[in-house]
């Protein structure tokens, strides 16, 4: 047989088992896009980002801005002296300077309802007379000027309804103030950025309502027409105060890409993680699909061979047909990932982040990936099944029985060593750590993948004693059908374990994050629970932080004895960046428990500073030890060390007083939270309304008490959870149809055995349940083994992770619970259409059947 | 329902079966006007040349099939009166059958295929006559091993059982013994012989094999989809000789 002749025999056995052609053309299709998909999303993100940051600050030759002590976006930037713009003025060759500031401003509409944003930030921003160095561009009534007027983002707008002439209010630091929209904007041709509002002023309006002095964030200068940008650079520098820096326009654009793309790329790396996963289940379905199909055909490979095929004619043919199959597939999956793309931007913009119109940009390096994956884990699952049939005798063309030993092979030595290994190395990952984050994700990656194969190897050993348990029930309760669906998954334990393995790694990776998130939690509770003896947690709705006068608010309560806000400000402490907590000395022994070790909560006064025991030991500091910190200004101070503490879970690793905080950094303070302990005496109900009540002005601030404080913590991480499962739900659903294809291979393959149980009398109804039930054996035994190894995993992970972040192992038996109810449905939903196909055999033709 | 009162009228009985594949040139006349009833307590044979349409004659009257025309009637039951399930439940209860090959469900041991029919009609069956049926198929303690641990004539012993452990009205084979040798098939032969003269089974037999042929009571020559002939009584010899006359 020459090369055309396999090529022929593999087109025509692709058209034959069109079915199964189809089946495993979707599990390729299905990994390669959600790998596109991930890739063209975070590529095409960025590149619209970057467009729209170079539209943006298209008019923007110069910006001078106050230097950064930790390089670009590290941090914000102290402001800067408005008289400044004069001077910029004055230097020869600039065109415009124009004063920007930005803070939080938070609308209320007409109707009295505050506009949240479900974390987005709430930007309120000045813009300038010369609409070029804004950005803004105005889409609807004027640009505001004074005191009254405001101007709104478009996708708000709409979102909102807020229209031209609407009597709205904003919320800033400064207080709550009355305007009227007068105009509509948009930022380049965005007409929102990511779900964030915001509020426009011109800039004299803008000093006011964010209580800004003489102050500007930042000053964009233009050119005059036919002046040279590094000349003016270069005189602009010459009259700058110290720490002031005057950059390109075209830094600012690239700096501000930078940050965007160090967000999206983490998104992008997350979502690869998951197209990963999937990718790996559907390797094993069509690693399975194929060793079936091989099985079904034995007798006609045989027969090649009888008449005079070479084994490696026999494997070239199959490993073509993959190949041709995977090609295909993988064109079809690259296409399918820019849909993904597309559909993931337009789930975002329907859930309001608003995403400005986006390309798709699909760059090469995508395509290489998407043809290593698609067409790299087709010929690796489908290498094993094409060697052993090539083992396949051609005697077995008149006596099949003698080829089934050739596609036989001993897997519990091999299933052993890769689950030990597997493991092995996942541990040292976690463990050890051998060059650090590299060696992590290398070993514990490898590992993991390492013993997910092991195990699903191991696990034929056990599938036939393991169905046969929980198939008892079943039988017990249908009799025969019951019986019958128990024996079949217990008959081809190879099988059974395949198909049920690629459930067993979605439901590992959900049972490992189950328990790596109950412990979480757990530990999360224990320490709030010891540590904040407050009894109010005001936080706010959009993660900017609080205005001090929510706190100054509180304090003035006489239901609260102590009020604290929480701050923070990130400083070099011995070279390294760290973050720094900023509390009131006065309040903080009653609100916080830090565990102090050492020295006392009244000595934290100006310039002392409480540390962590971790970085005291590191440093050699005890009391009365001199630390340096340097601020993001340049300010370096001299904190001498007053108490030592145990506890880090609320406070970070050190914890200055805010008086010194305030004389370090002028920037406008923000409170990350505040909280607040009732007086003596005080009964709850009534502090409770009077916080809620004193809290009436501030909107943007949430009120919890201790209690439902730790309820939304423990939530937020339920939730996280439930992120990480719909991540899997991909993964979960194609090893769904893995059982789905399996069981309808089966059914083919026992045509004349159904057909002789419905010629004998079996109803089309016992004939269903038998395949159903079937599956659900099939579908719980993985479940069972998922939930046993990724309980496992979640151990490891939970025991690896630092004891100030977990603690203890937790379990979560009510997410078992759901796995295995779930995995009831998996079954029951992968059975659909092979019981029907198995019902609806024609009984004659299935008894004619060889 | 005893014995006595199956052997009197027809278990099973066929009028006027027409069963047509295809239309215009390709028509293939398979049942060309078929009428024949079967005694109850009788072992029938059927014989015939290769594609005369025994095994469509047995598949119609099995209720595995449908005719073209006419009517196929089991005891009283008129079989084109019945809905799908109410064939199942009759082949679950009146009709036993038996292949050439391939008759038992791998999975299941010997005694479990025994009372394959009655467990998937969740009932127990008669006790007494089914250990009756499992001693005369004589497998003492091989009764729990698989098919694939019996022998090829245990198997087809294994098979006529369960058609008996229902007291069907009736019981078809398609070439029962046809994959056997002759030792292994006189014994099964032999199994169906007693089976009607001390049980009162009905039994219809398709068969190719004179010696075979020469267990039943009776005879019915299939040629061309019509019956053409029938034999009482018959011996190995005269089967022979029959059949040299139609050129088989
Ligand atoms: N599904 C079908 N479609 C078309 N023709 C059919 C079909 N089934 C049977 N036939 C035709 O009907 C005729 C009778 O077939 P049948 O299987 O009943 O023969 P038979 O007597 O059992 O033959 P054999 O002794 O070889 O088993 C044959 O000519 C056959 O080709
Ligand atoms: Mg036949």
């Amino acid at each position: 047989m020459s090369i055309r002749s396999t090529a022929l025999m593999a087109r025509k056995s692709l058209r034959a088992r069109l079915g199964r052609t189809i089946a495993i053309g979707f599990a390729i299709v299905a990994g390669v896009s959600f790998v596109v998909g991930s890739f063209v999303l975070a590529d095409s993100l960025k590149a619209t980002f970057d467009n729209l940051f170079a539209e943006v600050n298209a008019g923007v030759d110069l910006e001078v801005r106050a230097v950064n002590e930790f390089g670009t976006n590290a941090s914000r930037r102290d402001p800067l002296p408005d008289t400044l713009v004069d001077e910029i003025q004055a230097v020869p060759g600039v065109g415009m300077a124009a004063p920007f500031l930005q803070r939080t401003a938070q609308f209320v509409t007409a109707d009295g309802e505050l506009v949240t944003t479900q974390g987005a930030p709430t930007f309120g921003v000045s813009y300038s007379t010369d609409t070029e160095l804004s950005g803004l561009v105005l889409r609807d009534g004027r640009f505001p000027e004074g005191l009254s007027e405001v101007g709104i983002d478009k996708a708000t707008s709409d979102r909102e309804r807020i229209r031209l002439g609407d009597a709205v209010e904003v919320i800033t630091d400064a207080g709550r103030f009355p305007f009227e929209i007068v105009g509509i904007v948009s930022l380049g041709n965005a007409d929102g950025f990511g779900g964030a509002t915001l509020a426009v002023f011109d800039f004299a309006t803008a000093q006011v309502v964010f209580d800004a002095g003489n102050l500007a964030d930042v000053i964009s200068i233009s050119v005059s027409d036919g002046a040279d940008i590094a000349t003016v650079q270069a005189g602009i520098t010459e009259i700058l105060p110290p720490r002031t820096e005057v950059i390109t326009g075209d830094q600012v654009v690239q700096e501000a890409g930078a940050g965007i793309s160090s967000v999206i790329s983490a998104f992008g790396t997350g979502l690869l993680i998951f197209a990963f996963i999937t990718s790996f289940v559907s390797a094993f379905i069509i690693n399975n699909v194929f060793a079936i199909t091989i099985g079904q055909r034995l007798r006609e490979l045989a027969l090649m061979r009888a008449v005079g095929a070479s084994a490696r004619q026999v494997s070239r043919m199959i490993i073509l047909e993959a190949f041709v199959m995977s090609v295909i597939a993988t064109l079809i999956g690259i296409l399918g990932g820019i849909g993904v793309a597309r559909l993931m931007i337009a789930f975002f913009n329907a859930a309001g982040l608003g995403f400005p119109p986006t390309g798709t940009t699909l760059l090469l390096r995508t395509i290489l990936v998407a043809v290593a994956v698609g067409v790299g884990i087709t010929l690796a699952s489908v290498s094993v099944p094409a060697i052993r049939a090539a083992r396949i005798p051609p005697v077995a063309a008149m006596r099949p029985e003698l080829g089934f030993d050739a596609l036989n092979t001993r897997r519990l030595l091999g299933g052993v060593i890769a689950t030990s290994a597997g493991a092995l190395s996942f541990l040292i990952g976690l463990f050890v750590r051998p060059g650090g984050n590299t060696g992590l994700i290398l070993f514990a990656g490898g590992g993991g993948l390492l013993l997910f194969l092991g195990t699903a190897s191991v696990s034929s050993t056990i599938a036939r004693p393991v169905t046969a348990f929980l198939g008892w029930p079943v039988a017990k309760l249908l009799r025969t059908p019951g019986i019958l669906a128990r024996q079949n998954a217990g008959r081809s334990p190879r099988r059974t374990s395949a198909s049920a393995s690629a459930l067993m790694i979605g439901v590992a990776l959900v049972s490992a994050a189950a328990v790596f998130a109950a412990s979480l939690r757990d530990t999360f509770v224990r320490v709030l629970d010891r540590s904040v003896t407050a009894d109010y947690v005001i936080t706010d709705s959009s993660f900017q932080g609080l205005t001090p006068d929510v706190a100054t608010t509180l304090r003035a309560l006489p239901e609260l004895s102590a009020v604290s806000p929480i701050r923070g400000a990130p400083a070099l402490i011995d070279g390294e960046r760290t973050a720094l907590g900023a509390a009131d000395p006065a309040a903080l022994g009653e609100l916080l428990d830090l565990d102090l070790q050492r020295g006392g909560y009244e000595d934290l006064g100006f310039n002392a500073v409480l540390v962590h025991q971790d970085p005291a030991a590191n440093l050699n500091l005890d009391l009365g030890s001199v630390v340096v910190a340097t601020f993001q200004n340049g300010v370096s101070v001299d904190l001498t060390v007053v108490g030592v503490y145990a506890d880090a879970a609320v406070a970070g690793n050190w914890l200055i007083s805010l008086e010194t905080l305030e004389a370090i950094s002028p920037l406008p303070p923000r409170d990350f939270f505040v909280v607040a302990k009732l007086a003596p005496g005080v009964e709850a109900a009534f502090g409770d309304s009077a916080v809620r009540s004193a809290m009436e002005p501030f909107p943007q601030a949430i009120v919890q008490t201790n209690a439902e404080f730790r309820e939304e913590q423990e939530a937020q991480i339920n939730q996280l959870l439930l992120v990480i499962t719909a991540l899997l739900l991909f993964a979960i659903l194609i090893a769904i149809l893995g059982i789905s294809i399996t069981l309808a291979l089966a059914v083919f393959e026992r045509t004349r055995e159904i057909g002789l149980l419905r010629a004998v009398g079996m109803t089309k109804r016992q004939t269903r349940r038998t395949v159903r039930w079937e599956a659900v054996i099939v579908s719980v035994f993985g479940a069972v083994i998922g939930v046993v190894l990724g309980s496992l995993i979640g151990v490891a992970l939970a025991i690896a992770v630092p004891d100030s972040v977990i603690d203890a192992v937790s379990f979560s038996p009510s997410t078992t619970v759901v796995i295995l109810i779930g995995a009831i449905c998996a079954g029951l939903l992968a059975a659909l259409y092979p019981s029907y196909k198995a019902s609806r055999m024609n009984v004659l033709e299935a008894i004619a059947t060889e | 329902m005893t014995p006595g009162i199956q052997s009197q009228g027809h278990a099973a009985s066929v009028t006027n079966a027409y069963k047509i594949y295809g239309d215009g040139e390709s028509e293939v006349r398979a049942l060309d006007g078929v009428t024949v009833a079967f005694e109850s307590g009788r072992f029938t044979a059927i014989m015939g040349p290769s594609g005369s349409g025994k095994s469509t004659l047995l598949h119609c009257l099995a209720g595995l099939d449908t005719l073209s025309e006419g009517s196929v009637h089991i005891g009283e039951v008129d079989l084109s009166t019945l809905n799908d399930r109410e064939l199942t439940e009759l082949r679950r209860t009146q009709v036993g059958f038996v292949f050439q090959t391939f008759n038992l469900i791998p999975t299941l041991n010997a005694y479990e295929n025994i009372v394959l029919p009655q467990m998937l009609g969740g009932e127990r069956g008669d006790q007494a006559w089914i250990d009756e049926v499992i001693a005369a198929v004589g497998l003492g303690d091989r009764l729990t091993h698989r098919p694939s641990e019996l022998s090829g004539g245990q198997q087809q012993r294994v098979a006529v059982a369960r058609a008996m452990a229902s007291r069907p009205q009736i019981i078809f084979g398609d070439e029962p013994t046809g994959n056997l040798d002759s030792r292994t098939g006189t014994e099964i032969l032999k199994f169906m012989r007693a089976a009607v003269d001390e049980h009162h089974q009905t039994i219809v037999m398709v068969t190719h094999d004179p010696v075979a042929a020469s267990y039943a009571d009776r005879i019915i020559f299939l040629g061309d989809g019509k019956v053409v002939d029938e034999m009482l009584d018959p011996t190995a010899e005269r089967v022979l000789d029959h059949m040299k006359g139609f050129g088989e």
